[in-house]
């Protein structure tokens, strides 16, 4: 019967209800959308570290991030191959390039270069083609994502970066990172393309044998590479990530629209289930004179904010997935990990709270000797 | 026979943070079962304050109250309140009804406010109630869809669910029009027939005085009149 009374209180109040309800959608879609896309974007750049199969990274000495400034001697390879818990290493290449469009203008990319037999560090997924089609000197791939922004270049079409020949041989499917369209290439094409020396290479990535102990690898090869930095996988993840949030501006901005997202909702709801019991006072003094505990009435307000939260999650979340929906196969990264949406439902249930802790604050305040007044 | 509420000496002082005033004196009050009390007097001579502290719902500063032979002084908010629920209905001015809730309802609430499960006897109950006092036909009916008179007589099935020992009245004719306030009056003075029952109305209007058992007068805080003791009754 109190949480019928609740609900049908709610229901009585049909504009300060679907003003709160309204504040749920906002936190629940805005803070939903944005976080997705910070995600669906935190996914394009470690995209590169996450899909080559690699379990530590050697890197020029304080590079820190992928494709930073600096070089490895090629050399380095074949000392790290000889390492017994190592599987195979190989080098990569990074380098920026202007693929020069049909119509004169210019179109940035990373070009990325890798070798054969494990093109480790190359494309993930092909929508046309195989890793084969980099094994030719001028062959590459470009990404149907990316089609447009590159003059919609059709397989076998000679196309130039940085002056130099190369010949679109396949196209790889959503093998996207953060940044520039990505050009695969072998290594020596990228060299070419990156003006890098033929003994250098920008990373290498190392695998090792099932059940080789990490750390011990990584102080070993520290030691047998003392001019080089390496790194675990998951730990170059999180540097570029760090790195790309702090010196980009994503992070503040993400942040921030985030925030923004969370303290309307929160004003809203908080102002909203205020005015309700500022409106229902005299209700609520009666209940309290029938009988009614001080628990009593917070059960009430709680039920009223929980059954306010459970209604704007569904339409928000309903929301949420149109959006998901909507922006599959676009360019606009969104991506949700499994854990977010359970946080998300937690979170939103946790702002109704705390919004509606003013309403409640006041409403436990009403004395029941007020009805007679 | 016992009476169902015993105040004795019972004081009621307020602040405004700066000045303590009196306003309801040193009062002694027995409320006797199977008789209708008026406490009448203009305003602010302490009735109605009078009339919450015998309803449990404001503490004395000074004084001791007995409901049913049990001191009820010290008793904390929480025990306050299920003993108000337990032993007490209450019929305010203008009803007082929560317009977010039918008719039915808002009977029914009152038995619920502290998480009662409302099962079918407790819905024939209210449903006897509001058929009793006329209102069968307005049992979904939201309390703004009422008349003054209706909404008061779902106020009055609302104070006698749970067949509650004391029935507390403010004003409950002060919002209503002479043929509905005799509609009321009548239905609480054949209530307090019951001998288990007692009914206390608080009113300014001299109108209500021919339906009380015992009127008892009260000016800046005291008692001044009570026909009880002017007939030599105990």
């Amino acid at each position: 019967m109190r949480r019928h009374a609740a609900v049908r209180m709610l229901l009585h109040d049909r504009s300060t209800t679907a003003g709160a309800v309204l504040g749920v959608i906002a936190i629940v879609f805005l803070v939903g959308q944005q976080l997705a896309v910070l995600f669906g974007l935190l996914s394009l750049m470690t995209a590169l570290v996450d899909n080559s199969g690699a379990d530590i990274w050697v890197l020029s000495r304080n590079a820190g991030t992928i494709g930073s400034a600096g070089s490895l001697p090629s050399r380095y390879v074949d000392r790290l191959a000889g390492l017994p818990e190592i599987e195979w290493a190989m080098p990569v290449v990074y380098g920026g390039g202007q693929l020069r469009l049909t119509d004169g203008t210019y179109q940035a990319v990373t070009v990325v270069g890798v070798v054969r037999p494990a093109m480790a560090g190359g494309p993930w997924q092909f929508a046309r083609g195989s890793s084969a089609e980099l094994l030719p000197y001028e062959g590459a791939t470009v990404d149907t994502f990316d089609l447009a922004d590159l003059g919609r270049p059709v397989p076998g079409q000679v196309v130039e970066i940085n002056s130099r020949r190369v010949r679109v041989a396949g196209y790889t499917q959503g093998s996207r990172a953060f940044g520039p369209p990505l050009v695969f290439t072998n290594a020596t094409k990228a060299r070419e393309l990156a003006g890098l020396p033929a003994d250098r290479c920008s990373n290498i990535l190392v695998r090792l044998k099932p059940g080789a102990d990490a750390g011990a690898s990584l102080r070993r090869i520290r030691a047998l590479l003392p001019r080089a930095d390496a790194i675990t996988s998951s730990e170059l993840a999180g540097n570029t990530i760090v790195y790309n949030l702090t010196s980009t501006g994503i992070g503040s901005s993400f942040g921030l629209s985030t925030l923004v997202g969370i303290l309307v909702g929160v004003v809203i709801i908080t102002l909203t289930m205020y005015t309700n019991v500022i409106n229902r006072q005299r209700d609520f003094a009666v209940l309290r004179a029938l009988g009614a505990r001080r628990r009593d009435v917070f059960y009430i307000i709680l039920f009223q904010a929980l059954t306010i939260g459970a209604v704007g999650l569904l339409i928000g979340l309903f929301l949420l997935a149109g959006f998901l929906f909507g922006v599959r196969g676009s360019r606009l990264p969104a991506n949700l990990p499994l854990w977010l949406p359970p946080a998300h439902v937690l979170l939103t249930f946790l702002l109704c709270l705390g919004g509606s802790a003013l309403a409640l604050r006041r409403a436990l305040k009403i004395e029941p000797a007020s009805a007679f007044r | 026979m016992e009476p169902v509420i015993r105040l004795e000496g019972v004081a009621r002082d307020f602040s405004d943070g700066r000045v303590t005033r009196r306003v309801l004196k040193e009062t002694s009050l027995d409320v006797m079962p199977g008789e209708l009390t008026v406490l009448a007097g203009p305003s602010g001579s302490g009735k109605t304050t009078l009339l919450t502290i015998v309803g449990l719902v404001l503490k004395p500063s000074a004084g001791r109250i007995t409901v049913a032979g049990a001191d009820a002084t010290g008793l904390t908010e929480d025990e306050l309140a299920s003993l108000r629920l337990a032993k007490f209905g209450f019929v305010f001015q203008q009803a007082a009804l929560v317009p977010a809730l039918s008719a039915l309802d808002n009977v029914l609430i009152a038995g619920a406010v502290q998480g009662a499960r409302i099962g079918d006897a407790e819905r024939r109950e209210a449903v006897r109630l509001l058929t009793e006092l006329g209102m069968a036909g307005f049992l979904e009916a939201r309390p703004q869809r009422l008349s003054g008179g209706q909404q008061q007589r779902v106020g009055i099935a609302r104070a006698l669910f749970g067949n509650p020992a004391v029935i507390l009245c403010d004003e409950p004719t002060s919002a209503l029009d002479h043929e509905s306030s005799e509609v009321v009056l009548a239905a609480l003075k054949r209530l307090s027939r019951d001998p288990n029952r007692g009914v206390v109305l608080v009113t300014h209007d001299p109108r209500v005085f021919p339906y009380a058992d015992r009127l008892v007068k009260m000016e800046d805080g005291a008692v001044v009149y009570d026909s009880r003791a002017a007939t030599g009754g105990t």
